[in-house]
């Protein structure tokens, strides 16, 4: 029977599968922003004045590097809605589950040391 | 040994809260019985009988249904908030006793710090003065559990957990460990013993005192103790400094022993030293391969020592 | 119509052959045929039996555990045969039985259900079933050389480490949860993909029965739990074989966590092994009572809130641990609130019997039980939901009787209605109803004799896991009762046992529909043929069978639609022998890890053999070409989505403790006086680049662009290859400045975080350079393209888990 790729998929309410796509361009761009902003994650842990917001400062530029990554590089940004859904719930119950273990074993957040 | 008699300050409070608890459970579970069994009467299939009427669903049942469970549990959940904050992290008052309770595989050691004294096994409180018990751990997680003087808590090594408790009642109350520690996690209990301010202050002088000197059959024991491993792990202020096993200065004041296992009785004691782990799997004491006579001989002399 | 077994392009064919079906096949082709086959319908069936066998196992464990009981003192058996056989009673009975005979009915049904022809991945569902079996086997052999699990079937540190229990017990114990973990995860990808991404055209997620919803809510909450006890494991299994210090006191370690870290999963898990029995019951009153489930959407939002708030409860198992009464008024207020839809559930059954025609079938009678005996464990469930309360029942008989009630009250009596249920769809035969009542009743009256007494002896102070009690507390009447209910409870299972082999041979053929039941299943024959559905069937809304039929709830019949178009025509996958060769590998990897490396290499050896054919198996296959489903995303891709949630889970765990145990390193050395930020600098940019390079790679494959695919592959390879030669270096500089493993808590966190992590980069690049060698060879097209996609993203994964790492390890001070 049939061996075709047929791009209309068997689903009951099926958007198109989404066919916008990132350039190489846009793939460059995003390199160059996680780059630069790794440099600059290493370069502040250097600068005193900072240290008193140095760790919101670094979870705040490496979420933005996963951000980058995951929308871009793997493509989320782009691709069905179902699937950025079934990948944050994972992520928002693991990031509330580690915050918690955290608190609980005494280690309030990562501030407390 | 049952959990619905209150002996203590703390188990009062816990037993305010179970019984409104109780009564709620009760009270729902015979309720969705009634109407699941008067459901179950009415409805029979008559063989041959029309379809009944397809309803889906109904919002504001629904809606009944969520708000009820919550109000009940409304009325469960605040005495239980208030039980607990007063019961836990609460700072006991100046006048507090402190003990130290330490579980080891398989046994409990208590330890009085400003009143110098070490027993094991048995737990002797003053009634109606508050008690700060801090519980520690060595080996394993055990719990500590008095039902009658109040809920459990684990003893947990790494860290200090605390009971505070007022005991209400002068009396005798057996506890066990209630959390699985091994072999012998079943024949590891304990007594506590409450008793009036002058009664715990004469039992207090007596643990302080030293070890008594033996006299006629006790003799011989005392140097079979000395002779042999015992030494290394038992205490007898004056001639013994072991840390591993229950201090015995006054073994002989204990009612039961082997951790609240059997009445202190020159056979019972002598069977116990003859060979441990035989009556109690596991135990870390050995079988020290010794003589009837020799384990009748230490028998006598550590119940000597009252 | 075609040839249902042929598939197109190839000469192997299934091992299934109509022509031949007629003539009786020699034993050792049915034998074959079983260990092959890839049928869901046939794997459910290995998964019931293998279930019930571990069933009557676990079963005998508590048999002799209560009659040591019975008596005080008595001498049935010795302290350390009795710890064992609580143990391996719990563990065989969450993880042998009651999982594996849940996932027997999703694997029969779930398909069925939705209108599709087998699950995403059939040889993967092979493989979870043979490494579950062997998982199982494994942990029994440990009765075979006198060492079974004995400390508890929650493992409590310190009593596990090695210096508590210095024997094999616990090593078989947290080396088969893993195993039996892995087997978990894997079949959760795969139905979470079946459910969402299969479904019949116009089966819309609102329109699938109860028990599939509560089936994908189930199949979420493995996914996500079971790495979390992974970890735990992990971190025991380093402590008790490599000298680690995760749960050492003296250096630093929290005892707690391993409790956390059990119950985080443990929680869920107990909403695991009840939600399926939920979902059968949900199916089951409906039917009997002929009337629909009682607010449908209710009862599937109540579930999924069940499940995903089971998350955020794990501590009401804590409450004796002394974390404090902040913590255990936050956790008794979550598990008060978690008890608001389970009520609603109960309320919206006993409203869809109200009105109803009830038919007493014996599947009545167990749903009907489920509904009076969850009542009751789950109002003791209440009870212990204050943490004053608790206090008291906790570690006593009180709780033995709540988790009783609604283990086999709950599970047991749900799995039993359905069986009962769907025993004539599986078999083509009927259970006898008339003995089957004398079944029920046997079993109510057995169980409840059995566990309602325990409440009181745990309320008059038996502790629970206690091998033996003196005479003289009142205890010995109730727990000789108990130990007699226990028996009319093996009475009740050897009766169900004969009742189904009778139906087996004596009784009459059952027809498709003998219930007059709702859903997919009961429109195709009893047992259905191999590919399900001859045309997939259209979808007229929830309980769409029963509108077929009967109309909608005025009568009116919907316009027949035509059949849905069958893209794939009738395709049955052939049998393949990859899973069992795999499985097979984990097991003597096992065995290995209790034996010597030598052994190890070998079960490694074997299972990356397999996997490797496995793979490879239909790589040129056109029919799997194109997996696009219901959400218009390739089923491989979103297999990967979903894996990738799980490992989400896993270093969040690690990453978590890694910080947890900051700064409670007794000795040294420390962080910051041996990590090396300029030199991880470079390789967290090395391993960036490489997600430069994994998507021009794809772009590459994508566009037919061999050339560049080839290069940017192994580009992306080598980067990998260079990240690994950084950690490489790292690690030995480490190990030479005097930070090992064993040295101190930071040498434990660190190494095992950041080894894990270096791990999962190796199999990307083994994964990279297997698609460069495939390109070299010519076998990578266009069309190959959703594999490379798949590869990619557990690439740029493992990228973004050391992004995180970098910050938090390396950099924060």
């Amino acid at each position: 029977m049939s061996a075709h790729a047929d791009p209309q998929p068997h689903g009951a309410s099926v958007p198109a599968a989404s066919h916008e796509h990132a350039s190489v361009r846009t793939y460059i761009r995003v390199a160059i922003i996680l780059t630069l902003v790794t440099a600059l994650e290493v370069g502040v842990i250097y600068i005193r004045a900072l240290t008193p917001i140095i760790v919101p400062l670094l979870l705040v530029m490496a979420a933005a590097k996963f951000a980058l990554v995951v929308m871009f590089f793997m493509h989320l940004r782009y691709d069905a809605r179902p699937l950025t859904t079934l990948f944050l719930g994972p992520l928002l119950i693991a990031t509330l589950l580690a915050v918690a273990l955290m608190t609980l074993t005494g280690a309030f957040l990562i501030f407390g040391r | 040994m049952s959990t619905v008699v209150a002996r203590s300050d703390l188990a009062r409070s816990i037993l305010s809260v179970y019984g409104i608890i109780t009564w709620a459970s009760v009270i729902i579970g015979v309720l969705v019985f009634v109407v699941l069994g008067w459901i179950l009467l009415r409805f029979r299939d008559r063989p041959g009988g029309p379809l009944p009427r397809q309803i889906h669903g109904h919002a504001l049942l629904e809606i009944a249904w969520t708000i009820a469970p919550a109000l009940v549990l409304l009325i469960i959940a605040i005495p239980t908030i208030q039980v607990i904050f007063r019961t836990q992290g609460v700072a006991a008052p100046p006048s507090a006793l402190t003990v130290t309770v330490r579980g080891w595989q398989w046994w409990w050691e208590f330890r009085y710090p400003t009143l110098d004294v070490v027993t094991a096994n048995e737990l002797h409180l003053p009634v109606g003065r508050p008690i700060v018990l801090n519980l520690e751990g060595p080996d394993v997680i055990h719990s500590f559990w008095v039902p009658q003087l109040g809920g459990k808590r684990d003893v947990v090594p790494g860290r200090v957990n605390q009971i505070v408790l007022t005991p209400d009642r002068v009396g005798e109350y057996w506890g066990q460990c209630a959390e699985f520690c091994g072999a012998s996690h079943a024949n590891m209990q304990l007594r506590v013993i409450v008793e009036e301010p002058a009664a715990f202050d004469r039992w207090v002088a007596g643990q302080k005192a030293p070890a008594h000197e033996p006299i006629g059959d006790a003799v011989a024991g005392k140097e079979l103790f000395a002779r042999h491993a015992c030494v290394g792990c038992h205490t007898i202020r004056g001639m013994a400094a072991g840390a591993l096993g229950p201090d015995l200065t006054h073994f002989g004041s204990r009612a039961l022993f082997g951790a609240g296992l059997w009445p202190t009785t020159p056979d019972n004691v002598a069977a116990w030293i003859k060979d441990p782990p035989a009556l109690k799997p596991g135990s870390r004491m050995p079988n020290l391969g010794l003589s009837d006579a020799d384990a009748k001989a230490l028998a006598v002399y550590l119940i000597s020592l009252k | 119509m075609a040839d249902p077994t042929s598939v197109a392009g190839t000469e192997r064919s299934a091992v299934y052959h109509p022509a031949r079906a007629h003539a009786a096949p020699s034993a050792l082709a049915t034998i074959l045929s079983w260990i092959t086959t890839v049928d869901h319908k046939r794997i459910g069936i290995l998964y019931g039996v293998s279930a019930f066998a571990f069933f009557l196992l676990g079963g005998i464990e508590a048999l002799i555990i209560r009659l040591q009981l019975a008596r005080p003192n008595a001498t049935v058996v010795g302290a350390e045969t009795f710890n064992a056989l609580f143990t391996m009673h719990g563990t065989t009975m969450v993880f042998l039985a009651v999982m594996p005979f849940s996932a027997a009915f999703f694997n029969y049904m779930i398909p069925l259900m939705i209108g599709a022809r087998d699950v995403a991945f059939p040889r993967l569902n092979a493989l979870s079933y043979w490494i579950f079996l062997f998982g199982g086997l494994f942990l029994n052999a440990s009765f075979l050389v006198g060492a079974p699990p004995d400390g508890g079937w929650f493992g409590y540190a310190s009593l596990t480490l090695r210096q508590f229990s210095p024997g094999l017990n616990i090593d078989f114990w947290l080396i088969s949860l893993q195993i039996l973990g892995a087997s978990s995860v894997l079949a959760g990808v795969n139905f979470i993909t079946t459910i969402l991404n299969m479904r019949a055209p116009g089966m819309t997620l609102m329109r699938m029965p109860v028990f599939v919803w509560m089936t994908l809510t189930v199949q979420f909450l493995i996914v996500l739990a079971f790495p979390p006890i992974t970890i735990g494991l992990v971190f025991l299994m380093f402590d008790r074989f490599f000298g680690t210090h995760f749960y050492d006191v003296a250096a630093g370690g929290d005892l707690h966590l391993w409790q956390h870290l059990f119950w985080i999963f443990g929680h869920p898990e107990v909403y695991i092994l009840i939600l399926p029995a939920f979902g059968i019951v949900s199916e089951v009153l409906p039917t009997f009572a002929r009337k629909p489930l009682f607010g449908a959407p209710v009862v599937i939002y109540s579930g999924i809130l069940i499940g995903f708030f089971g998350f955020g409860v794990w501590s009401h198992h804590m409450f004796a641990a002394g974390m404090g009464p902040v913590a255990d008024a936050a956790f008794a207020m979550a598990t008060m609130l978690i008890a608001i839809p389970t009520g609603v559930k109960i309320f919206n059954w006993l409203a869809t019997l109200w009105g109803g025609t009830i038919r007493p079938t014996v599947a009545l009678h167990y749903a009907v039980g489920l509904v009076a005996l969850f009542t009751i464990g789950g109002l003791s469930g209440i009870m212990h939901a204050s943490p004053p309360v608790d206090l008291q029942q906790t570690d006593t008989y009180f709780v033995v009787a709540h988790f009783h009630y609604v283990l086999i009250g709950g599970s047991i009596f749900g799995l039993l209605a359905g069986a009962y249920y769907w025993w004539p769809k599986m078999t083509g035969r009927l259970l006898d109803e008339r003995w089957g009542r004398w079944q029920f009743w046997l079993l109510f009256a057995g169980f409840n004799l059995t566990f309602f007494p325990q409440h009181y002896l745990g309320a008059i102070g038996m502790p629970r896991r206690i091998y033996t009690y003196g005479p003289g507390r009142g205890w010995e009447f109730w727990n000789l009762a108990s130990t007699i209910g226990a028996f009319g409870i093996a009475l009740s299972i050897l009766m169900f046992l004969m009742i189904a082999v009778r139906s087996l041979r004596h009784s009459a053929p059952a027809s498709a529909d003998p219930w007059d039941g709702r859903t997919l299943e009961w429109r195709i024959p009893s047992p259905p043929p191999p590919h399900n559905f001859d045309t997939i069937p259209p979808i007229y809304g929830r309980d769409t069978f029963w509108r077929e039929k009967h109309g909608d709830s005025r009568g009116r019949k919907p316009t027949p639609l035509p059949p849905a178009p069958d893209l794939h025509g009738i395709h049955v996958p052939p049998g393949s022998f990859w899973p069992l060769v795999m499985a097979a590998g984990v097991l003597v990897a096992a065995v290995g890890a209790l034996t010597s490396l030598a052994i190890v290499l070998a079960g490694a050896l074997v299972l990356i053999v397999g996997a490797w054919a496995f793979a490879l198996e239909h790589y040129r296959e056109p029919v799997y070409v194109d997996q696009t489903g219901n959400l218009g995303v390739d089923h491989r891709k979103l297999a990967m989505w979903i894996f990738l949630g799980s490992e989400c889970l896993l270093f969040g765990t690690m990453i978590a403790t890694y910080l947890a145990y900051r700064g409670r390193s007794v000795i040294g050395p420390h962080p910051h006086e041996i990590l090396n930020i300029p030199l991880t600098t470079l390789s967290t940019f090395d391993l960036l680049m490489s997600s430069l390079l994994m998507v021009l790679a794809l772009a590459a494959v994508q566009r037919g662009d061999r050339r560049q695919a080839r290069l940017w592959l192994f580009g992306t390879a080598l980067f990998g290859l260079f990240f690994l030669g950084f950690q490489v270096y790292e690690f030995t500089h480490f190990v030479n400045e005097g930070l090992t493993l064993q040295q101190n808590l930071f040498g434990s966190t660190f190494f095992v975080l950041t080894g894990f992590h270096g791990g999962h980069v190796a199999l990307g690049v083994a994964l990279l350079l297997t698609l460069w060698i495939l390109d070299l060879r010519g076998r990578l097209t266009v069309q190959d393209a959703p594999k490379v996609e798949v590869v990619g993203l557990y690439w740029h994964f493992v990228d973004v888990v050391w992004i995180l790492i970098f910050t938090v390890v390396y950099l924060i001070p």
